[in-house]
């Protein structure tokens, strides 16, 4: 009994000195820009987390060695908090909440889905804080959210990107989509694909518009449909595990057409899964890996040095919005403390940067908080890499 | 090896005695005392919590009892606990034991003027905690709804698989129909919003209709329920589970194709109506209609239908009907749950009812234990605020929280509370009295 009280006792004066060791130890908050990172690190999508985990720990390192973030002439440590939203609508809710609440964040990237970045998108403009998503897709994200930006092109402008390009390259006027009818993305990309296809072709042009769910891994009645249709090409805005079983089950069945992408074809397990079938198609889709330049050419060979694999368009998103986030407090040219004013004052700077040069194109927003940007066009050589092809702007 | 072992149960024994030292003056406090205690704790925090973290070294007001704190920033542990105990512990022991013998004179006089007063009383009281303690930050608001929420869903669902015996796995199911039941009729009748257009009633009504709205979705659930009740309930077990399966799949697929309400791009826009105190309330009314449900001759009824279907039969028990009947009422509770989830989010997505969800839920039932109000709600809150607190462990919270599972169910197969009846006047009852 007695030994119990002693050593409890040992353990409160013990818990009381540290304490006040840990009191001296944080100060200065006033030096530090929190930037908020809210990512998928479990859960359904973990590689999208990852992927945005190490090109914001890369920019990080970037501003480290720069000795802080320069903002009207004085330099200021930054601190990434990264939490986890576990794929999930309402804890990308409770982690937004937390970060612009609790850590009081200046700015938060992320989250990459729609299903989390809508939500998300609420909370933040409610909270009156700068969100940008590297990667959601969906209009209902920024619409009326002056506060939200996004960085990746909508699906409107991609669906008729590719039209066009299907209609000049292979000079098709019939074509057939297959699309994953329980995702948000797929099912958006390919109405637009139709709509755009038959203003150009006519009525009844898609000839075959034909769906699956979500886990689906055998489309060769679909498949078969579309063969029968007489299409002259197949757009399959899916992502890379289940374009690799499309593909491959098309050719199977006879299918000898061209096979059109979207840019959630662009990951490198891709060719992985793939293989030889994949080769020489085409997909639209931010930047091209192979044979990039200059600043894209560089954050590729040390991402890929760093981490051991091509990034994928998630972490050149990322990159971007990483970089845009920090022209944008730049641009506000100064950091009062007072919370509110900074978080005002960068959403302002944000929505004033005007053909920001980044590595999936040049951005300008429009009052919606969606870029205004350019398209590329890859094709997947014979050595199985994506490379260039194309670039397409919107008019 | 044994005077090891000996050592080891004398140090367990010194343990247990310095805890049953510790509680010895705190053995006649009553519930009345600890709220008192709470609420002078949340009022210090209010008042001199940012004080006292910024002395320890805090940059804020530690938000969940210090956890994430000691997660993120190990060396702050000392500091975080330290908080704890000067805003928590010591107010709510202190004050819990000068107020002991008043508050055990006044919950008697309370109890004797009218029990149901006494709980309100003590209800009103909790809320105030609870309230003041939110306050302090939008993410506590947000947590402790969502933690509400999830008690809804863990004590209807104990209706069917606890009490009921059966193995139903269409609770996501229900919560969808119910959230975009409730969705559906306050975007259509009292908003503005992209997808319905302008409102059919005057706006301001919709505050007030907004429990209105909720029941509707609850009854939609309850239609959905009556749907796959009528042909699975001549069977049992692992078939009524791959059934009520299934039933969750076909609602998600039939939202997922449904473009006007957006198919599976979701539905947002929902207005900010399910604060705090409403939230709150339709927990309080779930929990007491619940409690009343399964104390009711109907109640245990279901119980008799659970051990032994046949012999209930043959006492009397119409074993068809009380099935139905509880069925539909965990649906309701479902779907009123997947009301206040869809205005809490302000966005739904048929995604979010699927097997994760179903998982979650199953998780919080067998946690806090079948057949038993109070395990669900421990089970609800205690999943809720782990997987909070463990969020900063990022792929180790996945690790944690199963290990956890994994040893409740080797100590407590069960779950932590199981089989137990809720009476709540026995709660609140002052601890002079012998309980009932």
């Amino acid at each position: 009994m007695k030994k119990v009280t002693i050593s409890f006792i040992v353990m409160l004066l013990l818990t009381v000195g540290l304490a006040a060791c840990g009191a001296a130890a944080p100060s200065g908050a006033t030096d530090t820009i929190k930037i908020g990172i809210n990512a998928p690190l479990t859960g359904d999508i973990p590689k999208v987390g990852e992927g945005t985990k190490y090109a914001a720990e890369m920019w990080l390192e970037d501003i480290k060695a720069a000795g802080g973030l320069d903002v009207g002439g004085k330099k200021y440590n930054v601190e990434l908090v990264i939490e986890d939203n576990e794929a999930k609508a309402e804890s990308a809710t409770a982690v937004t909440t937390k970060l612009i609440s609790q850590d009081e964040v200046l700015v938060m990237v992320g989250p990459q889905s729609s299903k989390q970045a809508v939500p998300a998108g609420e909370v933040a403009n409610n909270l009156k804080t700068l969100m940008v998503s590297p990667w959601s897709t969906n209009p209902n994200t920024t619409l009326g959210r002056p506060y939200v930006f996004r960085t990746p092109f909508l699906d409107p402008f991609q669906g008729p990107v590719l039209v066009n390009f299907a209609t000049k390259e292979f000079g098709a006027t019939k074509a057939a989509v297959l699309y994953d009818v329980a995702s948000d993305y797929p099912k958006g990309l390919a109405e637009f694909f139709k709509s755009a296809w038959e203003k150009l072709h006519g009525e009844g042009s898609v000839v075959a518009f034909e769906s699956f769910t979500t886990n689906d891994t055998d489309f060769s009645a679909q498949l078969t449909k579309i063969k029968d249709s007489g299409a002259e090409v197949l757009f399959a805005p899916q992502y890379y595990n289940e374009v690799a079983l499309i593909v491959q089950q098309a050719r199977e069945l006879g299918y000898e057409g061209p096979i059109l992408g979207s840019d959630s074809w662009g990951s490198a397990e891709l060719m992985n899964l793939c293989g030889d079938a994949c080769k020489g198609l085409f997909f639209s889709t931010h930047y091209a890996a192979a044979g990039a330049t200059g600043a894209t050419k560089a954050f590729i060979d040390r991402y890929n040095e760093k981490y051991g694999y091509v990034p994928d368009d998630v972490g050149a998103l990322t990159w971007d919005t990483m970089l845009l986030v920090q022209k944008a407090i730049q641009d506000c040219g100064k950091i009062t403390g007072d919370i509110a004013v900074d978080r005002q004052c960068v959403r302002d700077a944000m929505a004033n940067i005007k053909d920001f040069e980044g590595i999936t194109g040049s951005m300008t927003f429009t009052e919606e908080g969606d870029p205004i940007k350019c398209a590329v066009i890859v094709k997947i050589s014979d050595a199985g890499e994506f490379e260039f092809y194309k670039q397409v702007c919107p008019e | 090896m044994t005077a090891i072992s000996s050592k080891l149960s004398t140090g367990k024994n010194d343990l247990s005695l310095l805890f049953k030292k510790l509680w010895a003056p705190f053995s006649l406090t009553p519930m009345l005392s600890w709220l008192c205690g709470a609420l002078i704790a949340v009022l210090l925090e209010q008042t001199v919590g940012l004080y006292v973290a910024w002395t320890l070294g805090l940059p804020k007001i530690p938000v969940l009892f210090g956890v994430l704190i000691m997660l993120e920033t190990p060396i702050l542990f000392p500091s975080a606990v330290l908080y704890v105990l000067i805003i928590y512990i010591l107010p709510v022991a202190l004050i819990a034991w000068l107020t002991t013998s008043l508050a055990n004179n006044l919950a008697g006089r309370l109890l004797d003027l009218q029990s149901w007063l006494a709980v309100l009383v003590h209800l009103a009281l909790f809320y105030a905690v609870l309230h003041l303690w939110a306050e302090i930050n939008d993410y506590r608001v947000l947590v402790v709804r969502l933690t509400l929420i999830s008690i809804i869903l863990t004590l209807s669902l104990n209706v069917v698989n606890g009490y009921m015996g059966e193995f139903s796995c269409s609770h996501p199911g229900f919560m969808a129909l119910g959230a975009y039941g409730a969705s559906v009729f306050t975007l259509a009748l009292f908003t503005d919003d992209r997808t319905f257009g302008a409102p059919l009633l005057p706006a301001q009504l919709g505050v007030l209709m907004f429990p209105l709205s909720l029941i509707f979705g609850g009854v939609l659930a309850a239609l959905g329920a009556l749907i796959i009740a009528i042909p699975s309930f001549r069977t049992r077990g692992d078939y009524l589970a791959i059934i009520s399966l299934a039933f969750m799949f076909i609602v998600k697929s039939l939202i997922e194709n449904l473009d006007f309400v957006g198919g599976p791009r979701g539905l947002g826009g929902q207005p900010d109506w399910a604060n705090l105190p409403t939230v709150f309330a339709w927990t309080a009314i779930c929990i007491w209609i619940t409690n009343n449900f399964v104390r009711s001759t109907l109640g245990k009824a279901l119980n008799a239908v659970r051990d032994d279907e046949t012999a209930a039969d043959a006492m009397t028990v119409n074993t068809r009907q009380t099935k139905m009947v509880a069925f539909l009422f965990a649906a309701f509770w479902a779907g009123v749950a997947g009301g206040l989830f869809a205005h809490v989010l302000r966005y739904v997505n048929p995604g979010s009812f699927g097997l994760q969800k179903l998982a979650e839920i199953l998780a919080m039932l067998y946690f806090g234990g079948l057949n038993s109000v109070v395990g669900s709600i421990v089970g609800a809150v205690s999943f809720n605020l782990v997987s909070e607190a463990l969020r900063p462990l990022e792929i180790m919270k996945w690790i944690i929280i199963p290990v956890i599972f994994i040893l409740v169910m080797i100590f407590r197969p069960t779950g932590l509370i199981a089989f137990t009846e809720f009476n709540v006047v026995n709660w609140i009852r002052p601890k002079n009295r012998i309980a009932e």
